[in-house]
Formats: C-alpha cells, sequence, structure tokens
C-alpha cells in the first residue's frame, strides 16, 4: 500500500464507471475514493452519475408484470410438473 | 420432449419445490427483463412462460449453491434472442449518437443553474414517467440493451452477466459503459420529446 501514489482527475475519471459499480480492484478503489476526498470538482461529477444510475434502476423496478400473470405461470407450472408425473 | 423431462419422474419432489421458491421471486424482474428486450408485452410474456419451462425441464442441470438468478437469466437471455434472430434490430449502429461521459451532467449545465438549487438535469430525469425511462433503454440496439437490462433491472455484477451471455467480462465492461452513454443521449431525447426541457421536440416533431 505504501507504493500507492496518488490518482489525477483524469487517472479517476478513467474509472467512473468501475468505480461506481465497485468492480475495480480493492486498491484502485481506495485510491479513487483517495481523490474524491481531496477533489470536489471530481466527488460532484462522481455523485451526479452515481444519482443518474440509481434513478434509472429505481425507475426501471416499478414496470409491473400484469397482474394474473404471476398466477397463470404458477399454474402452467403446476401442469408440467403434473404431466411429467411428478408429486401434484 | 420426454428426454429433456426424464430427470423430473426420477427426482425427488423436494427438488421441484426448490425450483418454484428459487423461481417466484424473480417473476416480477423476469418479466421486466424480458419487456426490454422483446420490447413488446405479448412477446415478454411468451418469453418469460418459455424461460420457465425450459429452466423447469433443465433444473436438473443446475448446480444447487450457484447463482440460480444468472442461470435463469441466461435461459431467459437464450429465449429472447433465438425469438428475434429472424428480426432485424431496426436500430443500426451508424444511426447511434454515442455521447461522452457526463453527458447529463453537461447538458444540465447548459441550462441555468441556481447556485444552491436541485440540478436540473437530476430533476429532469425524476420527472421522467418508468415508462418513458424504460422506452430509452428499449430503444438501444440489442447487444447493448441486453447487458443494460440484465444491469439496470437484475442488478447483476459483471461476471454473472457475463456467464448469462457466455461473453468476456472484458466485452460485458465495454459494451456497459458505452450502454450508459448512449442511455444518457436516448434519455434527454424523451425528456425533449415529453416538452422536459427545451429542445428539438416541438418545432421539429411538428415540421419534421
Amino acid at each position: 500500500m505504501s507504493t500507492m501514489t496518488q490518482y489525477t482527475c483524469e487517472e479517476a475519471f478513467r474509472r467512473l464507471d468501475d468505480y461506481l459499480d465497485r468492480e475495480l480492484a480493492p486498491e484502485e478503489m481506495h485510491l479513487v475514493r483517495e481523490h474524491l476526498q481531496g477533489c470536489e470538482m471530481c466527488a460532484h461529477e462522481f455523485s451526479f452519475e452515481e444519482q443518474v444510475l440509481q434513478e434509472v434502476r429505481t425507475k426501471l423496478s416499478r414496470i409491473e408484470m400484469p397482474p394474473d400473470l404471476r398466477s397463470r405461470l404458477l399454474q402452467l407450472l403446476d401442469e408440467e410438473r403434473n404431466s411429467a408425473g411428478g408429486a401434484p | 420432449m420426454s428426454a429433456n423431462m426424464d430427470h423430473l419422474t426420477a427426482g425427488p419432489p423436494a427438488a421441484e419445490a426448490t425450483f418454484q421458491e428459487l423461481l417466484t421471486p424473480l417473476l416480477g424482474s423476469a418479466y421486466g427483463a424480458a419487456l426490454h428486450m422483446t420490447r413488446n408485452r405479448e412477446d415478454a410474456e411468451d418469453v418469460v412462460q418459455e424461460t420457465m419451462l425450459r429452466a423447469f425441464r433443465s433444473f436438473a442441470t443446475y448446480q444447487p449453491g450457484t447463482h440460480f438468478k444468472a442461470w435463469f437469466f441466461r435461459i431467459l437471455t437464450n429465449c429472447c434472442i433465438s425469438r428475434h434472430r429472424s428480426r432485424r434490430d431496426e436500430v443500426t449502429m451508424s444511426e447511434l449518437e454515442d455521447g461522452p461521459q457526463l453527458y447529463l451532467y453537461r447538458k444540465g449545465r447548459e441550462l441555468s443553474v441556481l447556485p444552491d438549487g436541485p440540478d436540473p438535469a437530476l430533476s429532469t430525469l425524476g420527472r421522467l414517467e418508468a415508462e418513458q425511462v424504460a422506452s430509452a433503454l428499449q430503444a438501444l440496439p440489442d447487444e447493448f440493451r441486453v447487458v443494460a437490462t440484465l444491469y439496470f433491472v437484475e442488478d447483476l455484477r459483471y461476471q454473472d452477466i457475463a456467464a448469462a451471455l457466455d461473453l468476456p467480462i472484458g466485452t460485458v465492461r465495454s459494451r456497459l459503459h458505452r450502454a450508459r452513454r448512449i442511455l444518457q443521449v436516448k434519455l434527454w431525447q424523451v425528456a425533449e420529446d415529453n416538452g422536459l426541457v427545451r429542445g428539438r421536440s416541438h418545432r421539429e416533431k411538428a415540421n419534421p
């Protein structure tokens, strides 16, 4: 850890997506986090991107399946199980 | 068909109950993912049904203790791909507007910003309906839409998406990163088209 040097804005920004997805190696996560603690502009941009991702994820999770689809599928599964000779 | 189902008669009932236990919590998001991948509600229902039956029939090949969700969504993705293989993707790569990183951030800066007010781009995004966000996702070409769907809707990690799609993790990473940039452009276009921000919307739509 003592050999790590600080990231520049460019080096941190290049890791924006992977950092937000926690897909970086631990030492890279640390270096980006350290950069963000000392760079208000980058911290603002990273925070913005994180909020965009969260907003999209939240909105997309509100898409609901048709109300009767779940029961139809489970009934079909029952029929499939019975036709295969399994337990009713 | 019968060969595929041999294991069901041989398998213990408990294994089948486990399938349903594993399946049930995934049905809602499976429908959402299928809808984004097929862009059509009827197709999405068919895909979920087909996926469920295929998964049930091949449940003997599932390794207990491994990531059921990734296994299930691999089948779902294959169902979507096979259904759409014969259909041409209406969005060509040349039509894609691949925005820079922080596209929405930059668009927000172009609008007037009050010093301590809410970020205009985030406010705009917040005012979009779920269906409008879905339409932006569904405007992505197949290779980006599928990866982005597994990421946003299923919340899968890169390695699980790679396993589900049988792709190298580097390919997943690059497609996902690019999908996000294109998605931001699409989201802004949707906001413009719906009059949430001033842009190319009304006049151009009236006089194309």
